[in-house]
């Protein structure tokens, strides 16, 4: 049997960077560096002689570049050089499958009885139900009850939670699962909130989805663990650096804690980017009735994911543009992404078609003022409720029906004018120049508006501040 | 040797990668990223994981490593690799995810990522290129920059005020979690020998599920630390290499541990988790009790953490929605975890509870003085207060209208053997003053409550029949 040859290296100079490794492993001195530089690279290449070399390969193997030196027989060497570019710069040759959408499944559940839990405890089943098993979070009041259920339940279902280092942590464990393309979330509150945002920033760039559970209390700094709406503005304006949006969800009810965290996910997949679930620290807290849905989601994995198989080997996840040129069109796409989740904006009227006073309120405060709203009209005001469900896209084409023919406008808020202010920027942005004045009822501080403030507000036209 | 399939035939992602640049890296003449991108490819390759490699890109110079490898790539923030390789370790446990970094990342930033995932230990492998400056930025001070080395932060070389270097490997290696450390380095044959099997060992650890590994890779970066290759690895070798010593620093043996089951996504499973039930409870009210209010009541439960306000706040809650009406309950705690105060606001609605806080309840029920003192002068005219004489020796005045019920909740459930079913004799003592609603309905609740502790229900509706017997007794 013939000993198989051992094969010498070979270098097309245009690749070498001349740094000199392979002098320094060659033991029989067959390498030097060239006193020319190379008109292609700028670069000095380094020169063969061979007549010496034993072909041991340590030059080889001290090569950085991976189209540097490289092992060839004699006669070998025509197949490396650059005589077809149709070969070498054509549709790179790569076996890997292209990747396809292994669609999620819908499965039925029986119907059951109202259950009687806690707004988180909703919200959580509701990531459940949507297929979400992997869950990370660091432990905030007042949402832990969350993350609480979570590792109670997940476990159970061979699903994951971790406990992060910090919430900066979770919002990159949700990257990694999200990127592999499972549904993933977090239960968090305000200043927990504010920490995830440089990498709420990095999933809105990399199109990544994701649900992010924010269970607002009183700020700023550590403030306290009672409700307020003190995130709007962040969640509507503020995700991190650059040109960033989400979806905004504000529940007012347990229900809608677990419905609106199920819609969450499916918009969170169907835009490929994060949405937020806006709830206050009473929402968080409150136990009411929920009644669970009829049906449940498994899963699947969307075509653009890196889960870490040879269907998805080609996908690449990031948010790197480098040259400005690409990184305006991703915007520009981006752009063009926020419009078209307009068609999801969402809001609830009631009792708006011939009101003269038209309240705005969202989450709880929402509940108190819709009390106001039938006690005003016992006592013969004309009064009606504007509720946005979706806090950014803002409802502004049915806030503009609402508000038609209205002669007052109260909104009503436990922050210092943060729903205010994305009112006047909807109806702003939508041209509208003509509407009432707009009075507030506000408290902060983890004081929600009560009722009889309302009634003071609307009745005695008293404005009502903390 | 020969090149790694794992290497892209074209640098297609690369931004530069037309013509001759699209079969060279973007690195330095010298730069060790070359040696240590070509011994991953080599050890993927080897060990035949192509198509279940994800690599975490990190931030620095090697953020783009996407542009040779072919094979899954997730891009991760500054520092924040370790974690988003675990996001996907744990979304698909089959797949090999190698977190990819330099020092600034690794040692500075992403510190607490670092230090946090190499405790927990899952099977990842981290690769950690030290090169002592911080390459991609312009030559900064990193944590791994030596005493004395000038860098741009760092002009006139780092100073005591600055901190001595962080030595990752012995860091790393004094935790529970990794099961393998080594710090190798590139500046001679030998030396890369050795990184190269250091690393295919590292990944095939984390192949065979036993653990979290990580390499430290001294490397080379003859532009910021302003000297030619030669000269680089020279001083790799002569400056580096004593304070950051080469070696095994962590090599234990452990069973590969790394199992997860495929996630469950059973319906049953997840409503029993849940408490859900298909079977209808019985209903015992007649209508809504509008002898207390036409649509909504509130009601006010104070006491201290300990005392079962809460959960007779709940019990009301779940009698509420059983008999189809609407009802909240809002939980508020003092700082203390426990023995601070302890009040629930309670909604009980005909259609909707429209405000779920409770500042002005229609029925309070008290469990210490602090509780009736602050609470009692909130109660609406015509009301109902009741509380616990047992421990309220004085009650204060309040409006002539209110009702008041002084029942002993907790000399009750002292003789009945148990002092925590003080609540339940509270709500027994609530459906007796108000008949909010029938007593099946809370007893139902009660039970319901303790389905799993059978043993306690009997006593339980002793509690809930004395506290009624209480109020009775006070009509007389």
């Amino acid at each position: 049997m013939a000993l198989k040859e051992r094969p010498k290296p070979f270098l097309l100079p245009e690749y070498c960077k001349g740094c000199g490794r392979c002098l320094d492993a060659c033991a029989k001195d067959c390498i030097t560096l060239s006193d020319q530089i190379n008109p292609l690279t700028g670069l000095v290449p380094v020169e063969l002689d061979l007549a010496n070399c034993n072909a041991c390969g340590l030059c080889m193997d001290a090569c950085p570049e991976p189209y540097g030196l490289r092992p060839a027989h004699e006669g070998e060497i025509q197949d490396f050089e650059l005589e077809d570019p149709a070969k070498l710069f054509g549709v790179k040759p790569s076996d890997a499958p292209e990747p396809i959408d292994l669609p999620s499944e819908v499965l039925p559940l029986p119907r059951t009885e109202p259950l009687v839990i806690k707004g988180t405890y909703a919200s959580a089943l509701g990531a459940l139900l949507a297929g979400c098993r992997h869950v990370y979070g660091y432990p905030i009041t007042p949402s832990t009850e969350g993350a609480e259920l979570m590792a109670k339940f997940l476990p159970k279902l061979d699903g994951t939670f971790i406990q992060a280092v910090s919430e900066v942590a979770t919002v990159n464990m949700m990257y990694g699962t999200a990127g592999a393309g499972l549904p993933t979330m977090t239960f968090t509150s305000s200043p927990g909130f504010s920490l995830m945002l440089e990498g709420v920033s990095y999933m809105i760039g990399a199109e990544l989805p994701g649900v992010f559970v924010d269970v607002m209390r009183g700020g700023p700094g550590l403030g306290n663990i009672a409700p307020e709406q003190s995130d709007i503005k962040l969640a509507c304006h503020g995700l991190g650096h650059g040109n960033t949006h989400a979806i905004t969800l504000a529940p007012a009810t347990p229900q809608e804690m677990l419905d609106l965290t199920m819609l969450a996910f499916e918009l969170s997949f169907k835009y490929r980017n994060p949405v937020i679930l806006l709830g206050d620290g009473y929402l968080g807290q409150m136990t009411g009735k929920v009644q669970l849905p009829e049906t449940m989601i498994k899963p699947g994995i969307p075509k653009w994911a890196v889960y870490g198989d040879a269907m998805h080997r080609r996908n690449v996840i990031t948010s790197i543009f480098l040259t400005e040129t690409d990184l305006e069109a991703h915007n520009v796409h981006l752009n063009a992404k926020y419009e078209a989740m307009k068609v999801e904006a969402r809001s609830e009227s009631f009792l708006c078609d011939d009101a003269e006073v038209i309240l705005i309120a969202c989450n709880t405060p929402a509940r108190t003022a819709k009390g106001a709203v039938q006690d005003l009209r016992n006592q013969g005001v004309k009064a009606g409720l504007f509720r946005p469900i979706t806090l950014w896209p803002f409802p502004v084409e049915e806030l503009k029906k609402a508000i038609h023919g209205a002669q007052r406008i109260v909104v009503v808020e436990a922050s210092a004018g943060q729903l205010e202010d994305e009112v006047r920027l909807a109806l702003s942005k939508a041209g509208v120049r003509q509407f009432p004045e707009i009075e507030s009822v506000r408290r902060m501080g983890g004081i929600l508006p009560q009722q009889s403030e309302i009634m003071t507000r609307v009745l005695g036209q008293k404005e009502v501040l903390a | 040797m020969s090149k790694a399939s794992v290497f892209y035939d074209k640098f297609e992602r690369h931004s530069h990668g037309e013509g001759l640049k699209g079969h060279a890296t973007h690195y330095c003449p010298g730069c060790g990223h070359g040696l240590a991108h070509k011994y991953l490819a080599e050890a993927i390759d080897e060990l035949g994981i192509q198509d279940r490699t994800v690599a975490i890109s990190p931030v620095g110079c090697s953020v783009f490593l996407y542009y040779y490898f072919d094979v899954g790539n997730s891009q991760a923030a500054h520092g924040r690799a370790p974690v988003v390789a675990l996001g996907h370790k744990f979304a698909n446990p089959e797949s090999v995810v190698i977190s990819y970094q330099g020092d600034g990342d690794l040692a500075s930033i992403g510190l607490a990522e670092t230090i946090a995932t190499a405790q927990l230990g899952a099977p990842i492998t981290v690769i950690f290129i030290n090169n002592a400056i911080y390459g991609m930025t312009g030559g900064q001070m990193a944590p791994t920059t030596l005493m004395g080395q000038s860098s741009s932060t760092s002009p006139a070389g780092r100073n005591e005020y600055n901190g001595q270097p962080m030595k990752m490997a012995e860091i790393i290696a004094g935790l529970d979690g990794p099961v393998y450390v080594e710090r190798v380095a590139l500046f001679d044959a030998k030396q890369r020998i050795k990184a190269k099997k250091a690393i295919q060992k590292a990944i095939k650890l984390q192949v065979e599920g036993r653990g979290y590994s990580f390499i430290e890779v001294l490397a080379e970066c003859p532009t910021h630390l302003k000297m030619d290759p030669e000269a680089t690895a020279k001083w790799v070798k002569e400056c580096m290499e004593p304070v950051y010593p080469l070696g095994v620093k962590k090599d234990i043996t452990v069973e590969p541990w790394f199992k997860r089951n495929p996630p469950c996504f059973k319906g049953e499973k997840l409503l029993s988790l849940a408490g859900a039930t298909s079977e209808h409870s019985d209903r015992f009210c007649k209508g809504f009790p509008t002898h207390l209010d036409a649509q909504d009541i509130s009601l006010k439960l104070a006491g201290s953490g300990g005392d079962g306000a809460q959960t007779a706040a709940m019990l009301i809650a779940r009698a509420a929605i059983s008999e189809g009406f609407d009802a909240t309950h809002i939980p508020s705690y003092g700082p203390e975890s426990r023995g601070g105060t302890s009040y629930a606001d309670v909604h009980v609605a005909k259609d909707e509870v429209l405000n779920p806080g409770s500042p002005d309840p229609q029925v309070l029920i008290a469990f210490n003085t602090p509780s009736l003192v602050k609470f009692g002068p909130t109660v609406r005219k015509g009301g109902f207060v009741i509380y616990d004489s047992s421990v309220v020796t004085e009650a204060p005045v309040l409006d002539p209208s209110i009702k008041v019920f002084p029942v002993p909740f907790t000399g009750i459930a002292t003789d009945l053997g148990k002092a925590v079913v003080k609540n339940i004799v509270a709500l027994g003592a609530l459906q007796a003053a108000t008949g909010i609603f029938p007593k099946d309905t809370l007893l139902t609740a009660i039970r319901v409550a303790l389905k799993d502790k059978c043993a306690l229900i009997p006593l339980n509706e002793e509690a809930f029949a004395w506290g009624i017997k209480s109020v009775e007794a006070l009509d007389k």
